[in-house]
């Protein structure tokens, strides 16, 4: 069970390496990130060895992964678009945004498309109210902004991500 | 926090008002604990006594005010009337999170508080599943309780969009999660992290979609996990065992006393008739009985699952005989007058053998009957030292909660939490007050991670290890082996003994792993010269306690009765052999084998057990859970049991039995109250000279106060209403002046291939009284024995694979272990798991 320690060798002790000792825990955010660098979500597996790496439970580890919405427990796109569609949001059109997205995509709300390439999620406020519409891009370990969108705008950004992935 | 008055003296009070009551508390009570202690109530959902504050749920909002003082001069403004002038918090303040200070009001009934708590609630509710009337928790449920008190008749919020949420998610064997009643309280998690150290359950995601998961494996492996079901505010978690059993307000409570383990529970068991068991009552639950001085108010989930053996349709239920070599139903008379006549030709040829699960009264009557006749009365063990722990014993008064820096506690040879769960606990929390734990053993336990010192030693050198701790002490020793000079030279023994010998009190807990009764005896012996050394006997905190293996061995030691340096020998010369409580054929063929030698066999049971099965004669007895009785714990607090349940027709308790049989010998025992059989104690026994029965069922107020009208404080935990105990004076506390004793220590040998198997004890074992409880199948140990990984290599082991294990004469195929922190060439063999294993003894390993 090294799998991640075997791959990320001088990366993992160059972050344990930033803790004393006996707060080796602190180290969980890092080495989550290094885990769903791999396939965009921590696996069970990933899991099992963090928390032995840090000498935390398991449990402890999934509560962190369930906590905070920027690491995922599941699959999903190589893409994962966060649209807002919280309150403020909402009365500058992201609902109507957000629908259309979907239905040009041909993805449902929480789904991964067929290519696997991009998966859509509905979030909580990211603080860009002003901006709506407006979407987050998680990719590899990359996180971006994409506002003042239209779907239109949108769609031609998404292409671009579409023809890169093809290519590679 | 929830020991706040009891140390009133030592700290400064602060004088604060709450809804016109005027108390004095001390300076950082919380204001929920402050009402609590006069019995005020604020309402919290998430706050519990026993734990720290997180001001989640808004339940405790309350106005708050504190005396103004004027900015430029400090002093206190006054009103017109020359009282002081309160100031109110703008807002409702969480009195959860909120501490006393000097002239503090607090007003919780006023019209702003009780729209509060009207509005949380109605909050709480929106996505509460209302199933009260299928709900184990109806009843007994803050919710239901508060809601009911404080809470709006109707909600405003649609009943439709309820959320809905899984309903019977089981976390683990023993505990079930419904999430839909769950109101994310985090008293479990809470429990998990700080209390028990065993994060095996948490919360993910946030909002509305937080939920408790767990992902260790087993699901939610804990001992402490039936706890989390008492505590919960609702009926979020219920227990496997009970879920949909029965209502609260149908069942009756008795109390009782925990005899799996020397820790001594306080107990209460809920009893319903019911059609299945042909109208007669039953045990339906085990809930914990606060004592603050023994358990508080937890119990470990043996405790609360292993009950069911009372109600096993293989209890024996009629006196056998033996006929023509089979064993056939007789009458009382019949059995009783063939044991009285064997009995009578044996003489001092009898010998008594009883296990130390037996009541004080059954093991008192025992040892008279034995000492009638001349006869030896033994008791079934292989650890020595009751008779150092009543001269030794801690003193009157000892309580771990007390516990803090001036304390330092030894813990030797044993593996706590496995063996004595509440001591484990509660010496966890003592070193979180500060208390200086030193933990010695030849590997790592739970125990460890609470040390400031862990000494490692190899099995047989234990009494050797606490040898060193008094040489570094007290150089003037004797003459000692090598190996306890070099300890002794060890910088951390050295820094451990320096923290025993300074500490103003100091606690020895001593167990068996690892040790055969001469080794055991000097290892008591040794702790009892270092507690003697560093002058810390006959005093409250002080002293020696024995980890035992079963729970009133202090009191058959206190009775009289002592384990036999060679119980096979003892028996095969033996005309007759009574047996009551104990199964040494079932530990051991060598026993077997002895007791086939044997020239007449008694056996007083519950079950047919191996040794049963040998006997001439088989008396059943009456469980502890039909009858009254005492026991003694390890830090010697004598604690009354009550019945909980009718006895199967026609049994008698053991203490009646033997009284039957003195009775035809001539001897007059009690045999029908165990109250006299308590008054005859007194008589013979000095330091039980000032016990009564009455005595022992006295109660005082205990802090937090928990009980039936207050569940949504402590949980349902039971109020103590029947008897708290008595704590036993120790002789040194009488005046005994005790010397140190210099014994010599015993030595291992073994040869060429062979591994040393070393007997440890796991909690969840295939002991008699354990198995017959269904609900704990799956977390019972498996036969299973545990290598170092370097040995496990050599011997070309692979873990979780089958080996034949050879000791003791016989061969079994049990799964391997590793443990990496365990001593070479040792196999660790758990007892109680089928496994034939006594002491340390040689042992082969083969791969199949």
């Amino acid at each position: 069970m090294t799998a991640l320690q075997d791959k990320h060798e001088k990366e993992i002790k160059h972050i344990l390496a930033k803790y004393p000792t006996d707060e080796k825990r602190s180290a969980v955010m890092p080495l989550l990130y290094i885990a769903q660098r791999k396939a965009g979500y921590v696996t069970k597996q990933d899991m099992l060895e963090i928390a032995e790496l840090l000498s935390i439970s398991t449990t402890e580890v999934a509560s962190i992964v369930g906590f905070y919405t920027l690491y995922h427990d599941k699959s999903g796109g190589k893409y994962r678009i966060q649209v807002c569609n919280d309150l403020p949001c909402a009365l500058r059109g992201s609902g109507q945004f957000l629908e259309e997205l979907c239905e040009n995509l041909g993805v449902q709300v929480g789904e991964t498309s067929s290519d696997g390439i991009l998966s859509v999620e509905a979030v909580m406020c990211l603080a860009a109210c002003d901006k709506a519409p407006m979407f987050q891009v998680q990719s590899h370990s990359d996180i971006s902004y994409h506002e003042n969108q239209t779907v239109e705008s949108a769609l031609q950004t998404i292409e671009k991500w579409r023809a890169e992935e093809t290519d590679k | 926090m929830s020991e706040l008055v009891k140390n009133e003296a030592a700290q400064n009070m602060v004088t604060l008002t709450i809804d016109d009551h005027t108390m004095s508390v001390p300076e950082g009570t919380l204001v929920v604990d402050a009402a609590r202690s006069i019995g005020l109530d604020i309402p919290v959902f998430c706050y519990h006594p026993k734990m720290e504050p997180v001001g989640m749920c808004r339940m405790c909002l309350v106005e708050i005010g504190t005396p103004m003082r004027d900015r430029t001069t400090s002093e206190p403004i006054l009103e017109d009337d020359g009282s002081p002038k309160i100031q109110f918090f703008p807002n409702l303040m969480t009195g959860c999170t909120f501490r006393a200070s000097e002239g503090m009001v607090v007003r919780g009934y006023t019209e702003k508080v009780t729209a509060a708590r009207k509005e949380v609630l109605e909050f709480l509710l929106t996505s509460h599943p209302l199933d009260c009337p299928t709900c184990d928790k109806g009843g007994e449920c803050p919710l239901q309780n508060l809601t009911m008190q404080f809470g709006d008749g109707e909600s405003r919020f649609i009943y439709d969009e309820k959320m809905h949420s899984a309903k019977h998610v089981a976390l683990g064997d023993l505990i079930f999660l419904d999430r839909e009643r769950c109101i994310q309280c985090a008293r479990c998690t809470r429990f998990q992290d700080e209390i028990v150290d065993d994060q095996v359950i948490g919360f993910s995601n946030r909002g509305r979609a937080l939920e408790i998961v767990t992902f260790s494996d087993p699901g939610f492996d804990s001992y402490w996990s039936g706890n989390t079901t008492d505590i919960c505010p609702v009926g979020a978690l219920t227990t496997a065992d009970f879920r949909f059993g029965a209502r609260p307000w149908e069942m009756n409570a008795s109390a009782s006393i925990c005899n799996h383990c020397a820790v001594g529970c306080n107990l209460t068991f809920n009893t319903r008739r019911e059609v299945k068991s042909g109208g007669e009552k039953i045990i339906k639950r085990v809930m914990p009985r606060q004592n603050e001085a023994v358990n508080e108010i937890w119990i470990c989930d043996k405790g609360r699952f292993a009950y069911h053996f009372t109600a096993s349709d293989q209890r024996l239920n009629q006196p056998l005989i033996r006929k023509d070599g089979k064993l056939v139903p007789s009458s009382w008379e019949l059995a009783l007058d063939l044991v009285t006549s064997r009995f009578k030709n044996a003489g001092e040829n009898l010998v008594t053998l009883a296990g130390g699960r037996l009541s004080n009264e059954d093991l008192f009557n025992l040892a008279e009957l034995s000492a009638h006749l001349g006869g030896d009365a033994l008791l079934y063990s292989d650890m020595a030292g009751g008779d150092l722990v009543s001269r030794l014993g801690v003193g009157e008064g000892t309580n771990f909660s007390d516990m803090g820096p001036e304390t330092a506690i030894l813990v030797v040879a044993c593996n706590l939490e496995e063996e004595a769960p509440l001591w484990w606990l509660r010496i966890k929390q003592a070193a979180e007050r500060g208390a200086k734990v030193i933990v010695a053993n030849p590997r790592k336990t739970k125990l460890d991670r609470s040390a400031i010192h862990n000494l490692r030693y190899e099995y047989g050198q234990e009494a050797g290890l606490v040898t060193a701790l008094l040489s570094a002490i007290s150089p003037k020793q004797p003459k000692s082996p090598a190996f306890v000079n070099k300890l002794a030279k060890d910088k951390e023994v050295k820094a451990a003994a320096k923290a025993l010998s300074e500490a103003e009190n100091t606690v020895i807990l001593f167990g068996s792993e690892g040790t055969s009764y001469a080794a055991s005896a000097a290892l008591a012996q040794a702790c009892a010269n270092l507690l003697i050394a560093s002058g810390h006997i006959g005093r409250p905190n002080n002293g020696l306690i024995g980890v035992w293996d079963k729970g009133n061995a202090q009191g058959a030691w206190d009775m009289g009765l002592r384990p036999s340096e060679d119980l096979d020998a003892a028996l095969k010369t033996s005309q007759a052999v009574y047996i009551s409580a104990a199964d040494p054929a079932g530990d051991s063929k060598q026993y077997a084998s002895a007791l086939k030698k044997a020239d007449f066999v008694v056996v007083q049971e519950l079950y047919m057990t191996a040794t049963a099965e040998l006997a001439d004669v088989v008396l059943p007895a009456q469980a502890f859970t039909e009858r009254e009785g005492t026991y003694t714990s390890g830090e010697r607090r004598v604690q009354r049991f009550y019945p909980a349940v009718p006895s199967l027709p026609d049994l008698l308790p053991d203490f009646g039995i033997t009284a039957e049989i003195a009775g035809r010998l001539g001897l007059e025992l009690e045999k029908t109250a165990p109250a006299s059989v308590m008054l005859q104690i007194a008589e013979v026994v000095p330091d039980y000279a000032e016990l009564t029965y009455q005595k022992l069922a006295k109660v005082e107020k205990q802090f937090p106060l928990i009980g039936r009208e207050d569940v949504y404080y402590g949980g349902t935990s039971y109020q103590n209403s029947q008897g708290l105990g008595v704590q036993l004076k120790p002789a040194a506390q009488n005046g005994d002046s005790p010397v140190l004793v210099i014994t010599e220590l015993p030595e291992v040998k073994l040869s060429g291939e062979e591994l040393l198997a070393v007997p440890v004890t796991r909690l969840l074992d295939l002991g008699n009284t354990v198995t017959p409880s269904e609900v704990l199948v799956t977390r019972l140990a498996k036969p299973h024995v545990a290598l170092h990984p370097q040995d496990a290599e050599k011997l070309g082991v692979e873990w979780g694979s089958k080996v034949k294990l050879i000791l003791n004469g016989s061969t079994q195929t049990v799964l391997v272990e590793f443990d990496n922190s365990m001593p070479h060439g040792v196999v660790l063999v758990p007892r109680s798991l089928g496994i034939p294993i006594i002491s340390p003894t040689p042992a082969t390993i083969k791969v199949l």
